[in-house]
């Protein structure tokens, strides 16, 4: 993150003012995490690398996990049944770490139903199968009218819903995250998982796009 | 009266259905001070010292004012330190006296 070092045009303008914060100052925020991560290992409250350890699970956890994951839903009708009846367990059958200990939803895409994830309170995303949400999905726009109007929204993605799809919205919390499996292409027949993960993007994980055409 | 009714009923997190305009569709590569924030607050929230309800009410707490000035990770910075502090896991003065020992320690050089 950038110094804060330039709060605003005022500071320039009594040229006797003190310039402060020279480049170099520890940023406050990242003083104040830093200080709260050393008290609670101080205080034998966590473990000293486990901030670290914790860093390097969320670089493993990526969009391509939740590719790897509907492809193999895709290819295998067992494993899809077990995806869509208990999303956490079949995510750790698959090998996936649900590191955050939250409650996985799989909701299939259909010729009549279109499903969107949305946290109007915050963030809340399924972290373990996709990795950190981007910044849109935390934005205002995003939480106030995914819930208000969906198909507008979806089209600012370029994703056109035929009015006779219903469009199931699904608001996220603490505990419970959502997946959305999208559809499978037409003309992907005798594909491999491999290549099947090539067309699913995040966005269609998410519900606010399709799955890439073969 | 209608804008402090709005402020009682709808808390500053609570954007479900108010109008909004155009999507931005921004993406950024996580800073090492985000993926250090956000790993923080995964940790604590393991080991039940600040759980993500606890963390989101602790960034509503901070008012609208200080939500739309500071970034998303800064707020949750914010947020962690004041629930240890209600929780009495930590002391205001121990973190003020970490913060100055962390700050010395930065600019030693």
């Amino acid at each position: 993150m950038a110094a804060h070092t330039h709060e605003g045009a005022h500071e320039h303008e009594d040229p006797h003012a003190p310039i402060e914060a020279a480049a170099g100052e520890p940023d406050y925020f990242d003083v104040l995490q830093m200080a709260v991560r050393e008290l609670m290992v101080e205080k034998g409250l966590i473990g000293a690398g486990e901030v670290r350890a914790m860093i390097e699970t969320l670089d493993a956890h990526e969009p391509s996990r939740g590719a790897a994951l509907v492809a193999r839903a895709w290819s295998d009708p067992g494993f899809k049944e077990r995806l869509l009846a208990d999303g956490t367990a079949a995510i750790v059958e698959f090998g996936i770490d649900n590191y955050d200990g939250t409650k996985l939803i799989v909701l299939e895409q259909t010729p009549d139903t279109h499903n969107l994830v949305v946290c109007t309170l915050c963030s809340c995303y399924p972290r373990p199968v996709l990795g950190l949400p981007p910044d849109w999905y935390k934005s205002r726009p995003y939480r106030a009218r995914a819930v208000r109007e969906p198909r507008a929204l979806l089209a600012e993605f370029g994703t056109e819903v035929p009015d006779e799809v219903a469009i199931r919205v699904h608001d996220s919390t603490a505990n419970m995250r959502y997946l959305v499996l999208p559809m499978r292409p037409e003309g992907t027949e005798g594909w491999s998982e491999e290549d099947l993960a090539e067309l699913v993007t995040r966005d269609a994980m998410i519900g606010v796009t399709t799955a890439r055409e073969p | 009266m209608l804008e402090k009714r709005r402020l009682v009923i709808r808390p500053p997190h609570d954007l479900g259905g108010l109008p909004e305009g155009r999507l931005v569709r921004s993406e950024h590569d996580m800073t090492p001070f985000e993926k250090s924030c956000h790993a923080l607050l995964n940790v604590l929230d393991r080991h039940k010292l600040v759980n993500t309800e606890e963390k989101r009410r602790g960034v509503e707490d901070l008012g609208s004012e200080i939500i739309g000035k500071l970034t998303y990770y800064e707020r949750w910075a914010v947020s962690a330190s004041k629930v240890l502090i209600e929780k009495k896991i930590i002391t205001s003065e121990e973190l003020g006296k970490k913060m100055t020992e962390i700050r010395e320690r930065l600019t030693e050089d």
